[in-house]
């Protein structure tokens, strides 16, 4: 399994939700990175996704590869760890 | 007007004469008339054109005056008088003096090169003496221009090539535009200045004759495309009971009308984009439909989904037809846009089938996706201009979505990565430097024509001030900004080492340079109180220019950057932020990732996919198309094919050939997409005829798959 991106923007307000899920994953020692829409890498990144809104998340694969994404929802910290623990 | 001085009389005794009036010089003036020396007149110019005191000007006046009596020259032209006034001001370093006191134009060796050969930079302009004509007022508009519309640091970074000024020659213009037909619909045309009006049209073939009239006069108000919104649905009033032969012939008098137009600007056509529509816009659904002579008939838009679509089908089946030697038309410019709606709308699956069968034969198919509630009108090659809350407003009174953008700036990114050497933080500290800069330009341009504009109907630019709707017909809250760039895929070259195409990390900090320009022009726009946007730059010479300045001002380096042969002079940089176009891309994957970046170009992004002589079915056509709009976030795509035009026997034949696949004659013209539109080979610049050969055609990869084209997503 690759990282877990979360991409977040400042004046969103359900992406303290988002974040919450990422400092839980983080806490079991999953490989979780943060990006904010606002600054350039947090822009880049989520433009290579084809994110367009906040908040989304992005499991990848080893290889960088999309598995799974919620895009512009707040998924619940079981829905994700269910789709980490699955592949 | 040129004057001309002559030397009469003994020089020993014109310098012994200390009074001007005894000296026996005479000023001819072009108009015939015979005029005494004065050195008054020196002053009398000074004191008007500059902020020169009165004794300052009559001491240089005195100095020009003893210069020219003590010289040997025999004749001495007027402009010559002004530059030896210009070299006091220098003396006395009064450089501001000396450039208000400035004299603008060419020399006669260039006008008369000018006459006999044409001018590349624009392949859209024929030579003739109109094309002459545009290229001389362009010089010295471009002058002034750079002497007073810009800064002296803004002058400076577009002659280095830190930046281009797009349209200088047209300075007292806007550059693109978005119009309504409803305008015209409703006022009928009534221009300031115009010799006669005309009450709203009851007929099509009126409606037409007013619209050409009026994008003419528009044409020679902006210095880029004139588009329209909506073409078929507006006209779709006009058009109910019309036979299938009366719409077949209303299509083809449309698009004759637009690609023969050869007066506008120095002999070339308008430049028209026609957005089309399938569907009936969300937004013009409940409209009140405007009719015959003006009035609204009583119904909404929704209920003229048949006339729009016959008149869309129409027009396809004239462009696919082509002219009248079979040539692709190259303008107007069809502009599809593909939308959700567009896959409810009943008949789409046949419409895309012609208008992709037209992609493939002829090329002329624009096809604009407009996903989610996004709709845009487009205004160019690929400028659009997104519509948001407010236009969904005027969109009920749709005479009044007019937009523009006012100008065009657009930064070297090369040249930016050469002066950061290799160094991150000083690449993207002089991308903001750049990117301010092009702010600035646009700050004292949009000044620049803010005065014209105040002088109102009897001013310059009296079209764009004229009111009859409430509002000026130029609506400079709605105008956009452009910051366009060349060569994302160079910088990244040299400051990484690698092209985009060549990994991934390569083609993410494209997305990074490109993010943060993003992120500059959005907050410049809420600073500024001013609508900044991202575009790609067309760049049919940009490329080629910043390119050549680049070889001159930072070789070697450079000379192993640039694309193209340096040994022809067909060099360039590639557009935008497009991948290299050699790169041996499967045309869908070229798509996609050419795509992440259009959702931070708003202003409009492009990708082309070179056809060669292939030609593809329709339904593999459909199926990109589909696969493009469902799977990428790519904002639109053309398939360009190549024709080769025979000059003897006008026949016209697919693929670049030196020579006519019927007669064999060599009197040959290629035909292909330069950026924008199509047009003869023979108008190239060198660095677009550089990039023609690099151009990667991939014959194979729309062969029949099936029903399912792979695409990657990983």
């Amino acid at each position: 399994m690759g990282f877990i991106k979360i991409f977040t923007k400042a004046t969103c307000p359900k992406c303290p939700a988002v974040k919450e899920i990422g400092k839980e994953l983080r806490k079991e020692g999953l490989p979780v990175l943060n990006y904010d829409l606002d600054t350039i890498d947090g822009l880049a990144e989520a433009s290579f996704y084809s994110i367009r809104s906040a908040p989304s998340i992005v499991i990848e694969d080893e290889k960088e590869r999309e598995v799974i994404s919620w895009r512009g929802v707040v998924p619940t910290l079981q829905e994700v760890k269910q789709h980490l623990y699955k592949g | 007007m040129a004057a001309v001085i002559e030397m009469r009389g003994d020089r020993q005794n014109l310098r012994e004469e200390a009074e001007t009036t005894d000296m026996a010089l005479f000023v001819r003036t072009s108009d015939g008339a015979m005029l005494g020396w004065d050195r008054q007149r020196i002053v009398d110019a000074l004191m008007r054109e500059t902020y020169v005191d009165f004794d300052t000007a009559r001491e240089i006046a005195r100095e020009v005056e003893e210069l020219i009596a003590t010289s040997r020259i025999k004749m001495i032209t007027s402009p010559l008088i002004r530059e030896l006034v210009d070299t006091k001001l220098v003396e006395r370093g009064l450089e501001q003096a000396r450039k208000m006191h400035t004299r603008l134009g060419m020399p006669l060796y260039d006008v008369d090169q000018l006459i006999l050969h044409p001018n590349k930079e624009n392949a859209n302009v024929p030579h003739g003496p109109e094309a002459t004509n545009l290229t001389l007022a362009e010089r010295i508009k471009k002058e002034y221009a750079l002497l007073t519309v810009f800064s002296q640091e803004i002058a400076d970074a577009h002659m280095r090539g830190d930046i281009h000024l797009h349209d200088l020659g047209f300075i007292d213009r806007p550059y693109c535009s978005g119009q309504s037909l409803e305008y015209i619909k409703r006022f009928g045309l009534s221009l300031p200045n115009s010799i006669a009006t005309a009450k709203p049209a009851k007929h099509p073939e009126v409606l037409l004759a007013h619209m050409v009239k009026f994008a003419a006069a528009l044409q020679s108000h902006f210095a880029g495309a004139i588009g329209w919104d909506s073409i078929n649905l507006f006209f779709a009033p006009y058009l109910v009971g019309m036979s299938v032969q009366e719409m077949e012939q209303l299509a083809q008098m449309m698009i004759f009308e637009f690609s023969q137009q050869a007066v506008a600007r120095g002999g070339q056509a308008i430049f028209t984009d026609l957005n089309l529509y399938w569907e009936i816009p969300k937004h013009f659904e409940n409209v009140p439909a405007i009719g015959p002579g003006g009035e609204f008939t009583g119904k909404t838009y929704s209920d003229y989904l048949k006339e729009s679509q016959r008149f869309a089908k129409a027009l396809f089946d004239v462009y696919q037809e082509g002219d009248g030697s079979g040539r692709p038309f190259f303008f107007p410019k069809p502009l599809v846009h593909i939308t959700e709606k567009f896959f409810q709308a009943p008949g789409h699956t046949d419409f895309l089938y012609h208008i992709c069968d037209v992609a493939s034969e002829k090329g002329n198919t624009y096809f604009v996706f407009d996903r989610g509630e996004t709709a845009k009108i487009s205004e160019c090659c690929r400028l659009s201009f997104k519509l948001d809350q407010t236009d969904l407003e005027d969109a009920k009174h749709p005479w009044k979505m007019r937009y523009c953008a006012l100008q065009n700036v657009t930064l070297n990114l090369p040249r930016i990565a050469y002066l950061a050497k290799g160094e991150d933080s000083k690449l993207f500290s002089k991308i903001s430097e750049f990117v301010e800069m092009a702010v600035k330009a646009h700050l004292e341009k949009k000044l620049f024509i803010e005065k014209l504009l105040s002088l109102g109907e009897k001013g310059p630019l009296a079209l764009l001030a004229m009111d009859r709707d409430g509002s000026p017909y130029l609506r400079m809250h709605r105008a956009s900004f452009l910051v366009g760039m060349v060569g994302l895929n160079e910088l990244v070259q040299i400051h990484t080492g690698q092209e985009m195409h060549q990994s991934k990390q390569a083609f993410k900090f494209g997305l990074k340079v490109i993010a943060h320009m993003k992120l500059l022009v959005d907050k410049f726009s809420q600073r500024c109180g001013m609508r900044f946007v991202l575009e790609q730059t067309p760049a049919e010479s940009t490329a080629y220019r910043f390119a050549k300045l680049d070889l001159k001002f930072h070789s070697p380096r450079s000379g192993h950057i640039v694309k193209g042969d340096i040994s022809k002079g067909e060099v360039y940089y590639t557009n935008s932020t497009y991948l290299n176009n050699a790169a041996v891309l499967n045309p869908i994957e070229r798509v996609r990732q050419e795509g992440l970046f259009h959702p931070l170009i708003e202003a409009g992004a492009l990708t082309h996919i070179w056809l060669g002589e292939a030609r593809p079915s329709k339904s593999s056509l459909a199926n990109f198309v589909i696969k493009t709009f469902q799977l990428t976030q790519n904002d639109q795509i053309a398939f360009s094919p190549e024709f080769t035009a025979c000059n003897r026997c006008h026949r016209t034949s697919r693929g670049l050939r030196p020579s006519c696949t019927y007669c064999g004659s060599g009197d040959v013209d290629g035909i292909t997409r330069i950026t924008g539109y199509f047009t003869k080979l023979s108008s190239w610049n060198k660095g677009k005829l550089g990039e023609l050969r690099d151009r990667y055609r991939d014959q194979t990869f729309l062969k029949e798959r099936g029903e399912r084209v792979a695409l990657e997503t990983g």
